[in-house]
């Protein structure tokens, strides 16, 4: 289960938020296809949203195909971004190559501008919902 | 979920005698979906509460009409509850008396489980008198008693006052809860727009007794464009507000086709949009939910 | 748009029919719990009242006979006006009928102060009314159980008192002479019949319309208190003119009558009552005024039922104008 967290100061519109975090588990593992979104209910009990706010979300994660809504059960993961579970081979080399970033003298700021602008050549297309954290 | 929940029609109400009576409300015409979450905001004294008690049938209108449910707000009185400032409640009663009277006032309809899910939730004692709680378990009681009678449309009137962050953060949540579960409409006034910025989809601005602006939350964003840039003609978008500070000229506007290139523009936020309209009082009345006439001037 | 789901109620199961259809719901359920200390007051009130006129009744009245008889006061046939009789026993049947009586008459007043502060405008005051009409129940219904259930209660009380009050003041006829109270004086008129019931219910549709007109708990006390006084003093005052009463005249000295005095005077020779210019029968005085004879007019006992229906007749008819102010007052200003 996932727990969703609304940054009123972030500037991000809620329901991105959600759709955004909601990747962002299914990129680590915390989620897995069958898994079961939280309800509607449940979401804007715990975060005083709007119901059609996270609806909105789970609309957007739908047309996506990343999730599917079964009536009267709720909404399941259909399948995941797991392509970097949170202790891949990739992540090692990003480790690796973070250290010696740093190594190089680079500050976290250099670093994050050096990151957003490789991913923002690779995946233009993407770029609406950019996966910083 | 379609349809309208409450409505209004040149609504006005004067306190006061015949001649020189003060005017609460004026010519308030509005249509609010069933199904949203609408935020009723504006100064104090603009008159919300004076519209949510005629919505609620406590108030006759001294013009016009206030239509709740597709009728009058009497004859829906089962179908909709209402929470006044003040939370009042008798203090007398213990929790589970007050919970009792909700079953015994509204036969056929009262849901026991769901206001006592309520009253837990809150870790009160129910066997606690009425007027030995604080202010948030208060009105932790009275949603329980609201929400208990299942309504259709809940009408709050500055639900959220007097509560510390943790109580208004955990009764949003269980109002959002409802609304989510039961497709309630929620109609809820308050003074502190922020708080209500994430919970609400629909906007009722009322100053001075009027409708201001009206209208899905992010349709009513979208109609408006916060503009900086060198001093310039706006012309023909219609400004609701602008300021000048040295060569600097800032705009709250609703554009009329595009813009020129040399204005920055963000979307304002809802905070944005209410204090520019509350500042300009001549700024044209925006209503946007009746389709026929998405925009009307104010006289 | 809500599927009205039947909710399953808490209702206990094993409860008895009987109990069950007995209990009160609704809105009776609220007033009675809402108004558990004035209940309790009321049945306390009820209780010491009935109590005292039952005790006035029985071992009180035995008790001032076997006195009376043991001083030799017995009546036999003539007034023994030589009989001084002041007994302790005596007393306390006295001391016993006053309270009754004049817990009767207390009632209405403290009925209205109640009705007018704690049953209406303190709920108005703190916004409680509002609760209930946000409920399922409209003001008018609200307002039709605020007056009925405390009028059934305070009505059956009161009049049991009465029927109480009643059953202590013919039995004594005797002794009640020593205690020179009149069929019609006020205390005894008001707490031997309907009236007092009249009254009762008066009472609360003047603090029920007072405390809807002023909607503040301390000004509707005291303005309740206020209208119900005028209206005592008023009909008081006006008692013996809602009958027609009955004239004897003699030639002589005044007229022998028992019952009601409501005037008298002197006759003059062509006729006309006029009022007594001696102030007594000095023969010299009365011929210097050309009076020829005496005039009465008064009630005899015959009365006390016309005059009780009268004025019963008069305070319940006030009281329906006030049950009618008050629905029309609520219409207007809340939504039906």
């Amino acid at each position: 289960m996932v727990e969703y967290r609304i940054d009123r100061r972030s500037g991000v519109a809620t329901y991105v938020q959600i759709v955004q975090q909601t990747k962002q588990a299914l990129r680590l593992g915390l989620l897995e296809p069958g898994d079961r979104l939280p309800t509607a209910r449940e979401v804007v009990e715990a975060t005083a949203i709007n119901p059609n706010t996270v609806l909105k979300a789970y609309r957007e994660l739908e047309r996506e195909g990343l999730v599917e809504a079964r009536r009267g059960l709720g909404t399941f993961v259909r399948k995941s971004l797991g392509t970097t579970p949170a202790d891949s081979p990739l992540r090692a080399e990003l480790d690796a190559w973070a250290d010696r970033a740093r190594e190089a003298g680079l500050e976290r700021e250099d670093v994050a501008a050096l990151f957003t602008a490789v991913l923002d050549e690779h995946f233009r297309d993407d770029h609406r919902e950019g996966d910083e954290v | 979920m379609t349809g309208t929940a409450m409505e209004a029609a040149a609504l006005g109400r004067r306190f006061g005698r015949r001649g020189d009576g003060d005017w609460a409300l004026r010519d308030c015409t509005f249509r609010l979906p069933a199904g949203s979450v609408c935020a009723v905001v504006g100064p104090n004294g603009a008159g919300k509460s004076t519209l949510l008690a005629h919505a609620a049938g406590l108030l006759r209108p001294t013009e016009g009409t206030v239509t709740v449910l597709g009728t009058t707000p009497g004859a829906a009185r089962a179908r909709l509850a209402y929470i006044a400032q003040d939370k009042p409640l008798y203090p007398q009663l213990s929790i589970t008396e007050t919970l009792r009277l909700g079953h015994e006032l509204n036969p056929g309809r009262w849901d026991g489980a769901v206001a006592e899910r309520i009253v837990a939730e809150g870790d009160l004692d129910p066997h606690a008198r009425v007027g030995s709680l604080s202010g948030g378990q208060r009105t932790r009681v009275a949603l329980a008693l609201a929400l208990g009678k299942r309504p259709e449309l809940l009408l709050l009137d500055e639900p959220m006052a007097d509560l510390d962050p943790l109580a208004r953060h955990q009764l949003m949540g269980a109002l959002m809860a409802d609304a989510a579960e039961n497709g309630t409409t929620v109609v809820m006034s308050s003074h502190v727009i922020a708080e209500l910025e994430d919970a609400c989809d629909h906007v009722l601005l009322i100053g001075d007794g009027r409708v201001r602006l009206e209208g899905p939350l992010d349709d009513l964003l979208a109609a408006h464009v916060l503009v900086t840039g060198r001093d310039g003609d706006l012309d023909p978008h219609t400004v609701v507000e602008s300021r000048t500070t040295g060569r600097q000229h800032t705009a709250l506007i609703r554009p009329n086709g595009p813009l020129d290139e040399s204005w920055q523009t963000t979307e304002p936020t809802l905070e944005e949009l209410v204090l520019a309209h509350l500042r300009s009082p001549d700024a044209p009345v925006l209503t946007l939910t009746r389709e026929d006439e998405a925009e009307e001037a104010a006289a | 748009m809500t599927a009205v789901t039947p909710t399953p109620g808490e209702a206990p199961a094993e409860e008895p029919a009987l109990r069950r259809a007995l209990r009160p719901r609704g809105l009776v359920w609220t007033l009675l719990s809402l108004h558990r200390a004035a209940l309790l007051f009321w049945v306390l009130l009820v209780a010491v009242a009935g109590g005292t006129l039952l005790w006035a009744y029985g071992p009180g009245t035995d008790g001032a006979w076997s006195e009376y008889r043991t001083m030799r006061c017995a009546f036999s046939g003539e007034e023994d006006l030589s009989c001084d009789y002041t007994g302790e026993a005596f007393l306390a049947l006295d001391a016993a009928t006053y309270l009754g009586a004049m817990i009767i008459t207390v009632v209405p007043f403290l009925v209205a102060v109640w009705a007018g502060a704690a049953l209406i405008a303190r709920e108005l005051e703190t916004g409680t009314a509002e609760v209930a009409w946000t409920q399922s129940v409209s003001p008018a219904r609200w307002l039709t159980a605020k007056l009925a259930v405390p009028a059934a209660l305070i009505a059956s009380g009161t009049a049991l008192l009465v029927l109480l009050h009643r059953l202590v003041w013919p039995s004594n006829r005797e002794l009640l002479r020593w205690l020179d109270w009149q069929w019609y004086d006020d205390l005894p008129f008001r707490s031997n019949g309907p009236v007092a019931v009249a009254y009762a219910l008066l009472g609360l549709a003047v603090g029920v319309l007072v405390g809807l007109l002023v909607r503040r708990s301390l000004p509707a006390l005291g303005i309740s208190l206020v209208c119900l006084l005028a209206v005592h003093f008023l009909l008081g005052a006006l008692r013996p003119y809602l009958w027609p009463s009955v004239t004897l005249t003699t030639t002589e000295d005044y007229p022998v009558f028992s019952g009601m005095p409501v005037d008298d005077g002197g006759i003059t020779p062509i006729g006309s009552h006029v009022p007594n210019p001696c102030g007594g029968e000095d023969p010299g005085c009365l011929t210097q005024h050309h009076i020829v004879g005496f005039y009465v007019d008064h009630h005899p006992p015959s009365h006390f039922w016309p005059l009780q229906l009268t004025e019963t007749g008069i305070v319940l008819a006030l009281t329906a104008l006030a049950v009618l102010a008050s629905f029309r007052l609520l219409h207007h200003r809340t939504a039906a």
